[in-house]
């Protein structure tokens, strides 16, 4: 028989300890608890959902993200909202951040950060120009008229600086210190100066004009809210003290101040009686929580400056003048010195055989770089012409050859270096020489014009060699040439070789032009005679003539290796029956030569 | 920042500008203390490692001829009594200025400073009177304006009196 067990039964025995639960399951096994887990279900089911719900937002980092993305902005808000330590908090954080972020990445941050500066750097740069100017101008308008040096010697008689006296007499009015009082035992509870002002200890002086007070109203005898409220001094020098419930407020004044400043002095003393009414109450000689009044006094610390008059220094004119004056000479000799650099820049860009690939200006210096070809004008010359300055301008060339026409010409007049009465022409591959020249050039020409780049070949058809035109005329002058001899003789006498010295100056000028064209001129010299006497007798004084010829030329330095003397008799240039004339003329020697 | 508004009083030619000119900071002459009946001098001083600074009212010491002036006293934070060891009748005065002080300013902290310590064979005032003196409460310092004895402490005992109030 089974036994059955009201389920809560069996659930509190579960908790009643070890004894009764061991004593359960003996009776009731595994179908007991199979029950217990159903009963459980039912009890707690809900709760166990619930449970394992919480377990899983808990530790699902997603959810958890989500959840708190939707709470965290309330949760600012409120936590800001009660006190700072949220704020407090997140500042170390923030502070990393940005300062990883400004590290990281400068511009974005200086971007983000413009606007709000930009404006304030510009009015605050603004400000102080304009500050610099005015105090410029009322500088030289006192440095240099009397009432400046009035003032220099005061101001060197009280050794006090003089700008300060300056001041003072540009002032209509300026409060020089401020002391907020503590009414019942005089103590300064703040106290405030303008810059630039010498002041005894604000706290004795407060305990002075403390005691002032209390003197001057017990020895009147005036009503207990009665107080002096002005001391005057020094002519223009004055004490207002404004008294309120608690506190004083008395201000060292130099010079006349508008009434209505009064009351504005009243206004901010009641207004700090209200705002420290508790902290009055329960004074005990703590001034710290006073400290947060210094601005709001320093703002009390009023002045007025004189109108100073418009007029503007002289000094300041010719400053002004100078400085336009510069600033126009300035303007005027950039402009001129662009106008110059950009009449360079076309001129080198139009320059046959310079190509610029850039022009960059850095340091005030201009980096022009391009390709140049060996033949075009050096840069440094045009800019020369330009009137301009060198040392402002690096040049980076990259030499090559330029192919077109007028470059390939170039190149070859540089390289050829022709001689002024040559023409040099190029025209499809081919340079042209034209004109006249000595030997030696044409030879150089010819030798060196195909080593030009871009010249294919050559024409010299229409170039004259001067050296061999001379050449030409010398050896016609030579064949000319008939020294003359006596009837039988095979010598001249002195007195009539004029003619034999002709020949010998126009062989040396052949012999000089052969060395020069190098082509070895070859001069015969030919013995006549007449047709008196034997043939045997005229062969062989025909041969004795030319024989002494060459020896008279050998005897003037004459190199004879290409000379040759030879004796024709009559046969060559007689006649038979000849005139006397004709006899004359046979006793002679000629010349002939052969290339 | 702590200051207090400290009253020194006491007979007439007690010594009390004498005692403390060498330890105050001043900018008044002593002519004030004819004329107005009071100087105003400083004194600064570190008391449990706190500045308080001490605003003195020298007031003028009484005589037949000027009654101390109480609207002085008004916010004083403490007083420094100078008595005379020589001359006696200095303690009648503090005691007369000492109920005078109280009616006007209630029971503040304060210091008797018996001067004149140098002159001690001189004294009037005997150890029965000082007994007598600090049963009433007094804090008694001898103190000399000569040596400048115990002077400082008169400052330090009256700053941790009124600190301590």
């Amino acid at each position: 028989m089974r036994l059955w067990k009201h389920p809560k039964a069996s659930l509190m025995e579960s908790f009643d300890g070890p004894s009764s639960n061991a004593h359960a399951k003996e009776h009731s096994g595994h179908s007991s608890e199979k029950t217990l887990d159903e009963l459980r279900n039912l009890l707690t089911g809900p709760q166990q959902q619930q449970l394992a719900q919480l377990q899983q937002r808990l530790d699902d980092p997603l959810l958890r993200g989500e959840e708190l993305s939707r709470i965290l902005p309330d949760a600012i808000t409120l936590g800001t909202s009660r006190n700072d330590k949220i704020a407090r908090a997140i500042q170390p954080t923030i502070e990393e951040s940005i300062r990883t972020s400004v590290k990281k990445n400068t511009r974005a941050f200086a971007d983000a950060i413009f606007p709000v500066l930009g404006p304030g750097i510009r009015k605050a740069i603004a400000s102080t120009i304009m500050g610099m100017i005015q105090s410029l101008n009322q500088m030289l308008n006192y440095s240099f008229s009397f009432k400046g040096l009035q003032w220099r010697w005061k101001a060197f008689r009280s050794r006090r600086p003089f700008a300060e006296v300056v001041l003072l007499h540009s002032l209509v009015y300026r409060v020089e210190q401020l002391f907020l009082i503590h009414l019942e035992t005089g103590l300064v509870l703040q106290h405030v100066t303008s810059s630039q002002i010498t002041f005894q200890d604000p706290d004795m002086i407060s305990g002075m004009l403390t005691a002032i007070q209390d003197f001057v109203r017990d020895s009147f005898e005036t009503d207990k809210d009665t107080a002096l409220d002005t001391l005057r001094y020094g002519g223009d020098q004055s004490i207002w003290i404004e008294q309120g419930p608690n506190m004083v407020l008395a201000a060292v004044i130099r010079g006349i101040p508008p009434l209505t400043l009064r009351n504005q002095y009243r206004e901010l003393l009641d207004g700090i009686h209200l705002k420290f009414h508790s902290v009055l109450e329960s004074f005990e000689g703590d001034v710290s929580p006073f400290e947060i009044l210094k601005h709001q006094l320093e703002d009390g610390l009023k002045f007025q400056v004189k109108e100073a008059k418009t007029r503007i220094s002289p000094l300041l004119w010719i400053l002004l003048i100078i400085f336009l004056t510069l600033s126009v000479a300035w303007a005027f000799q950039s402009y001129h010195y662009h106008i110059r650099w950009e009449n360079f820049r076309a001129r080198l860009n139009a320059e046959r055989g310079i190509v610029l690939t850039s022009v960059e200006r850095k340091n005030g210096k201009h980096y022009i770089s391009g390709l140049r070809d060996p033949s075009a004008r050096d840069p440094l010359n045009l800019m020369k012409e330009a009137r301009l300055d060198p040392s402002k301008f690096v040049f980076e060339w990259q030499f090559n050859y330029a192919l077109d026409p007028e470059s390939t010409l170039a190149r070859a007049k540089t390289m050829l270096n022709p001689p002024p009465e040559v023409i040099l022409k190029f025209l499809n591959g081919t340079l042209t020489a034209e004109g006249r020249s000595e030997h030696r050039w044409i030879a150089d020409f010819r030798n060196r014009v195909l080593n030009v780049t871009g010249v294919n070949a050559y024409d010299d058809t229409h170039l004259l060699d001067t050296d061999l035109e001379k050449l030409t005329m010398a050896r016609k002058l030579l064949e000319r040439v008939t020294p003359f001899f006596p009837p039988g003789k095979s010598r001249i006498p002195e007195g009539m070789n004029e003619d034999l010295y002709e020949g010998l100056k126009v062989i040396r000028t052949i012999q000089h032009l052969q060395d020069l064209i190098n082509i070895p001129v070859h001069i015969m010299i030919f013995g006549h005679a007449d047709a008196s006497g034997s043939k045997k007798f005229n062969l062989q004084l025909s041969h004795e003539r030319a024989e002494y010829v060459l020896r008279f030329l050998m005897h003037n330095g004459v190199d004879p290796s290409h000379i040759k003397a030879i004796g024709m008799g009559v046969k060559a240039s007689g006649k038979e029956g000849a005139t006397q004339v004709d006899s004359i003329l046979n006793r002679t020697v000629t010349f002939k030569t052969f290339l | 920042m702590i200051k207090k508004k400290v009253c020194m009083l006491g007979s007439f030619a007690v010594g009390k500008t004498s005692l403390v000119q060498r330890f105050v900071h001043s900018i008044f002459s002593q002519k004030y203390s004819t004329t107005v009946g009071v100087k105003i001098d400083k004194k600064t001083l570190s008391i449990r490692e706190k500045t308080m600074d001490l605003i003195l009212w020298d007031l003028h010491g009484k005589d037949e001829f000027q009654e101390i002036r109480m609207s002085y006293l008004r916010g004083a934070s403490g007083c420094i009594y100078v008595v005379d060891g020589t001359r006696l009748k200095t303690l009648d005065v503090f005691r007369e200025l000492r109920n005078k002080t109280r009616d006007y300013v209630g029971d503040v902290p304060f210091v008797v400073a018996l001067n004149k310590w140098d002159l001690r064979r001189e004294w009037e005032i005997g150890s029965d009177a000082m007994d007598d003196l600090e049963k009433e409460g007094a804090v008694i310092i001898k103190t000399s304006a000569k040596t400048g004895l115990c002077v400082e402490e008169v400052f330090q005992t009256l700053a941790r009196l009124m600190v301590d109030n």
